[in-house]
């Protein structure tokens, strides 16, 4: 679960005291795991912000971030980045021209964990992964692993970076320890403990079994390995609570048309199929009711429209407009 | 005997060059950080390897020692811009500026009762660098006029730069080598996929003037004299190696566009000691090299042109056979 507490964001360019801008007055928000939400809004209502703030782009003046009731508030961006994959409006921005569609999808593969300096970057067990998922978005990325992502197309990119978002490398076993410890809701003690019981044993038998291999040839050896391993790893990643939340941040504004109907399409795709909990902005009233389980609107910094489930799914775009118009009017009175 | 003399030449004052080059190379285009701090690493390296080198420390320690003092010059830079958000190229001449006074302190320990230097003049009869180690008189002798020293020299610069090239291009295709390219190519980017970019561009600028430190040390090894006013220049050099590089030799793949900066430097050295050669006065250097990186910039917009002019021609062909 996602939530912003009583969350205050004033932005002061110029350091102007007239040129104070409220971006978001005390606003506060709980996202169910596996929520697909949809955030509309005027410019300068607080959309961005609020997404930058959850991310740690920005850190909020007042108020919390809490990402499975722990407060991730100080947390900086990189350290929060292997729980969020965010998708910016610009194509440029989400991946590094310069660098070839593998490096940037390795990059992505390590995102949430420890760069090491001795760890050569290319995997080739990574690439067959990256292929098939490739294959799966039919841009024809998957025959240009090699090129680099500055000559492609916007749409192409936008795909990309939607890939590098969503596409997780499964989190090592220290990985599962550390946010079982910090993020299930029992205490640290006990969670380390209820940890350390299954894992230690298991460690254990997978080791010995190991052992008793030792005297099968060669071939059978290694089928017989990674039957083990797998067996073991099952029992380990049982406790593994960190799933990745989608950001996603008028990704298809940039897009012409037809591409950006075919990006929405592939990140509906994505979110179903892996029902990751989503944050989707956008401009386009039809795709923010036709999309996500969950409607937000924002207005000058408050969120003045929050409609779930079957209520959501009645909305017409008139009403939408007709709930701006009022917001509009409310604050000309006030 | 001439033309040998000058290959050898060439060849010890460019292969120091090739580290500095890469060195340069690493901020300039993979961080994109106009780092100016490698003058002062260039020079630091060169004191302190001559310093401890005229006190008779082992020669392969004191060049290893020069490196790490460039990277320390290198992390101070980094540590100004990341920490404490010094814009980047005032960060680098905050270093520059302080490292030609810590280096007369490092070459103060070569001189008795001073605290300040301003120069360290090694000779090869009482002092050994990582090149006479492997001297022989006998060979020397018997092989004369041939410079069999010059020879063993580019050998060992040779091993060392081959080393440092193949080391530089393994470390940035490791994790944290295509951390510190993303860093590089997209802040943004690399933050969003859980890049510690101030750790990646402290490691970056460091790395880079280790190697550039290291190049100081290799030439003061060669030159036998450093002093504070004859190491300098030497970020223009870096420079325009890697302009004439890219502009001949291409920046197809991270390992080419590596050989391209390298070869860069070599030819920059070929090109002065032609012009050298040619008659040309020395005072007027500094301008050669000011239309040498001219030029080098301008490459591409001569490419261009030739293409222009090649599909012009073609046309006109084609308007006469219709």
């Amino acid at each position: 679960m996602l939530e912003l507490k009583n969350v205050t964001k004033t932005f002061n360019l110029t350091g102007n005291k007239e040129d104070l801008r409220v971006a978001l007055d005390n606003v506060s928000l709980q996202i169910e795991s596996g929520e697909f939400v949809t955030i509309i809004g005027g410019n300068g209502s607080g959309k961005s912000t609020t997404m930058n703030i959850l991310t740690g782009v920005i850190k909020p003046d007042k108020g919390k971030v809490l990402l499975n009731d722990v407060d991730i508030t100080e947390m900086d961006e990189h350290q929060r980045a292997g729980y969020f994959g965010h998708v910016f409006q610009d194509p440029m921005m989400g991946t590094s021209g310069d660098m070839s569609v593998l490096e940037n999808l390795e990059i992505a593969y390590l995102r949430g964990r420890t760069h090491s300096p001795f760890k050569w970057g290319f995997k080739s067990s990574h690439k067959k992964e990256f292929i098939k998922e490739l294959q799966r978005f039919d841009l024809g990325l998957e025959d240009r692993l090699n090129q680099k992502v500055g000559v492609m197309s916007g749409g192409q990119r936008q795909a990309l970076t939607l890939l590098m978002a969503t596409i997780r490398n499964k989190p090592t076993h220290k990985m599962i320890k550390r946010d079982y410890i910090k993020f299930s809701e029992k205490k640290p003690e006990v969670a380390r403990k209820e940890f350390d019981d299954i894992y230690l044993p298991a460690l254990e038998e997978y080791k010995r079994q190991l052992k008793n291999l030792k005297h099968l040839p060669k071939e059978i050896r290694k089928d017989k390995k990674a039957e083990f391993y797998e067996e073991f790893d099952k029992k380990v990643r049982q406790f593994d609570l960190t799933k990745q939340i989608l950001l996603l941040d008028e990704h298809t504004a940039a897009l012409d048309p037809k591409t950006a109907k075919k990006v929405l399409e592939l990140t509906d795709k994505i979110v179903k199929e892996n029902q990751m909990t989503t944050l989707m902005i956008t401009h386009n009233m039809k795709d923010a009711i036709t999309y996500g389980n969950r409607l937000i609107m924002f207005h000058m910094g408050h969120i003045i429209y929050d409609v779930k489930g079957e209520e959501k799914q009645k909305l017409t775009v008139e009403d939408l407009l007709k709930k701006f118009d009022e917001a509009d009017k409310k604050a000309e009175q006030e | 005997m001439d033309f040998v003399n000058i290959l050898f030449n060439i060849l010890t004052s460019g292969l120091p060059c090739c580290l500095l080059a890469i060195g340069v190379f690493l901020t300039f285009r993979i961080l994109d950080f106009a780092d100016m701090t490698a003058e002062g690493s260039f020079l630091l390296g060169a004191a302190l390897t001559a310093s401890l080198i005229y006190n008779h420390i082992n020669p392969f320690l004191a060049t290893f020692l020069g490196m790490i003092v460039g990277a320390g010059c290198g992390l101070v830079t980094g540590f100004l811009n990341r920490i404490l958000k010094i814009p980047k190229l005032l960060s680098g001449i905050i270093t520059l500026t302080a490292s030609a006074s810590i280096a007369m302190l490092i070459m103060g320990i070569t001189t008795p009762g001073q605290i300040f230097y301003s120069q360290v003049p090694l000779s090869l009869s009482s002092h050994q660098t990582i090149y006479s180690v492997f001297y022989s008189s006998k060979i020397s002798a018997s092989l004369a006029p041939f410079p069999w020293n010059k020879l063993v020299e580019s050998l060992v610069m040779i091993v060392i730069v081959g080393i440092m090239i193949v080391t530089v291009y393994y470390f940035f295709g490791t994790e944290f080598g295509m951390a510190i390219r993303a860093t590089g190519m997209n802040e943004k980017m690399a933050k969003s996929q859980g890049i510690n970019t101030n750790i990646s561009s402290i490691a970056c600028v460091a790395i880079s003037n280790a190697l550039i430190g290291l190049a100081g040390a290799l030439y003061v090894q060669d030159a036998l004299s450093v002093s504070t006013v004859s190491a300098t220049g030497y970020l223009v050099i870096g420079l325009a190696s890697i302009l004439i590089g890219e502009a001949i030799f291409g920046k197809r793949s991270f390992k080419n566009w590596l050989l391209s900066v390298s070869g860069g430097a070599l030819l920059y050295f070929v090109i002065i000691t032609i012009a050298i050669k040619l008659g040309l006065p020395t005072e007027l250097m500094s301008l050669l090299y000011a239309i040498l990186i001219t030029i080098a910039l301008c490459i591409p917009l001569f490419k261009l042109g030739i293409n222009k002019l090649k599909t012009k021609l073609e046309r006109g062909k084609e308007h006469v056979r219709t």
